[in-house]
């Protein structure tokens, strides 16, 4: 990884571009290819230049490792008063010194924008703005599925079977009563977690690292990642901006919410979906039903949208600074484990986090917290004929799943759906209640702070092998075939007593060679009477 | 085209001769917005425009564009000369205004047709 600054003058429009000049040299002993080596130079030339059309000093800072181009350029200067206005090609408020020399055309972000992969901008009135860009310099290889995160407690368990009867994709087993998952079928939604009413479902690895003791500088760069859930977990005495001004105390300089690149990935979806022909698209807003359509759905993947689901979309806009994130469910603690090769992300679970902030929480109720106010939404045009079905719970997606692979939603232009109730609110890793949670934080009255942007996919969506019954079809068919005589066989009443959740489940577990020893106790106990 | 061809048919004068005078032009972008001359600038780009400052060949450089041509038969700031003369971009001035000059070399180009090919 290599680490530039470039200072940048306010105003000295005759050395300008010394910082993008001196980047260019050191990229091309790197040897970036031509295109990406154009779309940096514009991206970095044109945030130079609004820090010296607009601001007193700035700082250009560059970070690349193997894969990617970050850049942060950030400005002392007076800020943006409206980020949507700014953002508008042809909107410019440069000087007529400024303009003369051929500047303030009211390109400059809207061309960064267009440049980067992942873009940010965020400013403050009197203060100043700064501006973040990504930009790949080649496509990762598609890696291999991790398998799931989850960990079990058997010593927790009763034998109870509720996970059993719970799991969508029927990946759990109870054998010698205790659970197991088969991995190969984990879609990572949160269906075992909930129903267990022991707590033996954990994610694996929750706490990896304590927080480290920071230095100030480190305090100041480090992002705080977390869903809007989180604040509204501490019940009615304790409102979500007391919880923000606690997170601050113990660090976080820049608190974010997840949510932020969920609301861009809806707008981002719906204008990509106005201009497709074949419908409903499928907006990868949850990537638990992300990893169901992989694995149980390869027909559909052509559907998914191609951006990044949000919780990856925000790892992208950290780029190689160090963020903690708080994971909702096991789906995101995979995606978050596998972004993190470089160790730059702190993940950890909102019981963890809850755990580190209650005691500076106690005896904060009541207090009076300084108001801040959001950022307005830009207006957004979008086509009002796009109907959007927004559906939640597995059921209900499964079902919705298997009606759109028979055509049979096409009224439907978008289907956002997802595995919780109420989307991030109704994780089990929360327990407030999902609708009470969702509206508290909206009658919070807090808003968006960023302008950010929805990543699209580095690598595409592809099927997964989870179903699959062997790698070679013709033996795949054989096992097919032999699991279907062996499940007319079985009595049919899925009583789980075996430890598979239906009859098919147990043959195709006997056929696959899952464990030796297994058998159907109510055909025991038939032959036996 | 190369860029003597564009010379000839410009009546231009060549203030700061670039790599060689061989350079093949392969696009022309003309304008006065350097947010749009960044954007349209590359390898084989001929930029011609009104501004003169130094900046341009900034732009030109960043963007590897081999030559700027300067129209209404301006004198550029010597500062620009300079800056041209060590990132070796072409800088020629032309006599005519935006108008005539995009016109030549139009018809040049592409003939009496009033459209692009």
């Amino acid at each position: 990884m290599i680490t530039s600054s470039f200072p940048i003058a306010g105003g000295d429009f005759l050395t300008a571009g010394f910082a993008s000049r001196a980047l260019k040299e050191q990229l091309k002993r790197i040897g970036v290819d031509g295109q990406i080596m154009r779309r940096i130079m514009i991206a970095a030339y044109e945030a130079e230049m609004n820090v010296v059309i607009h601001a007193r000093k700035g700082n250009l800072w560059v970070k690349f490792d193997h894969d990617r181009f970050n850049m942060e350029v950030i400005d002392r200067g007076p800020g943006i008063a409206d980020l949507a206005l700014a953002l508008k090609p042809g909107y410019s408020t440069a000087s007529t010194e400024a303009r003369q020399l051929g500047f303030g055309a009211g390109m400059g972000l809207p061309n960064i924008k267009n440049a980067s992969d992942v873009f940010e901008v965020d400013s403050r009135v009197g203060k100043g703005t700064r501006v973040r860009s990504t930009i790949y310099l080649k496509t990762q290889p598609v890696g291999d599925p991790t398998g799931h995160c989850l960990s079990i407690g058997p010593e927790l368990c009763n034998g109870c079977l509720d996970c059993l009867k719970a799991c969508p994709t029927r990946a759990v087993r109870v054998w010698d009563e205790k659970p197991h998952i088969i991995s190969a079928l984990c879609i990572e939604c949160t269906a075992c977690i909930a129903a267990c009413k022991r707590d033996v479902f954990k994610i694996r690895d929750q706490v990896r690292k304590q927080v480290p003791q920071r230095s100030v500088a480190e305090a100041l760069q480090d992002t705080l990642v977390i869903p809007r859930a989180f604040l509204t977990q501490f019940g009615l005495k304790i409102p979500p901006r007391l919880v923000i001004a606690v997170l601050r105390k113990l660090g976080y300089k820049d608190i974010r919410f997840s949510e932020e690149w969920e609301e861009e990935l809806r707008w981002a979806v719906r204008r990509y979906a106005a201009e497709q022909d074949s419908y409903p698209v499928i907006s990868p807003i949850c990537p638990a039903v992300v990893n169901l359509i992989e694995s149980q759905f390869p027909a559909l993947i052509g559907q998914i949208a191609p951006f990044m689901t949000p919780i990856e979309s925000a790892i992208e806009a950290c780029g190689l600074q160090s963020a903690t994130f708080v994971a909702a469910c096991p789906s995101q603690h995979t995606l978050l484990t596998r972004a993190d090769l470089s160790g730059r992300l702190q993940i950890t679970g909102p019981a963890e986090l809850s755990a580190q902030i209650l005691p500076l929480i106690a005896g904060q109720a009541g207090s009076a917290v300084s108001e801040q106010k959001p950022i307005p939404h830009p207006p957004r045009t979008v086509n009002p004929d796009l109907v959007v079905l927004e559906a939640w719970g597995m059921e209900n997606v499964i079902d919705i799943l298997e009606k759109t692979e028979k055509g049979l939603s096409e009224d439907f232009r978008i289907l956002e759906l997802s595995a919780c109730e109420n989307g991030c609110y109704g994780t089990p890793l929360f327990k407030e209640n999902p609708f009470m949670a969702k509206n508290r934080w909206a009658a919070s009255r807090l808003g968006r702070r960023r302008q950010v942007s929805a990543a699209p996919t580095k690598n595409p969506y592809v099927a997964r092998a989870g179903m699959r019954l062997d790698q070679d079809m013709g033996k795949a068919i054989e096992k097919l075939t032999r699991i279907d005589k062996l499940t007319a066989a079985l009595p049919g009443r899925d009583c789980g007593a075996c430890g598979a959740p239906t009859c098919s489940s147990l043959a195709e577990d006997i056929v696959m060679n899952r464990r030796p020893g297994l058998g159907c106790a109510v055909l025991q106990g038939r032959e036996e009477s | 085209m190369k860029l003597e061809e564009l010379i000839k048919v410009l009546n231009a004068r060549m203030l700061q001769p670039g790599q060689k005078e061989t350079t093949e032009i392969t696009h022309i972008f003309a304008g006065d917005k350097m947010s749009d001359l960044l954007a349209q600038a590359g390898p084989g780009t001929l930029l011609v425009t009104s501004l003169a400052n130094t900046q341009l060949t900034c732009v030109a450089e960043l963007m590897d564009c081999p030559a700027l041509c300067l129209v209404d038969g301006v004198d550029p700031d010597p500062r620009l000369l300079e800056a041209a003369a060590k990132a070796s971009t072409a800088v020629l001035v032309c006599p005519f205004d935006m108008f005539e000059t995009c016109g030549r070399l139009h018809r040049r180009f592409y003939g009496e047709s009033h459209r692009r090919p």
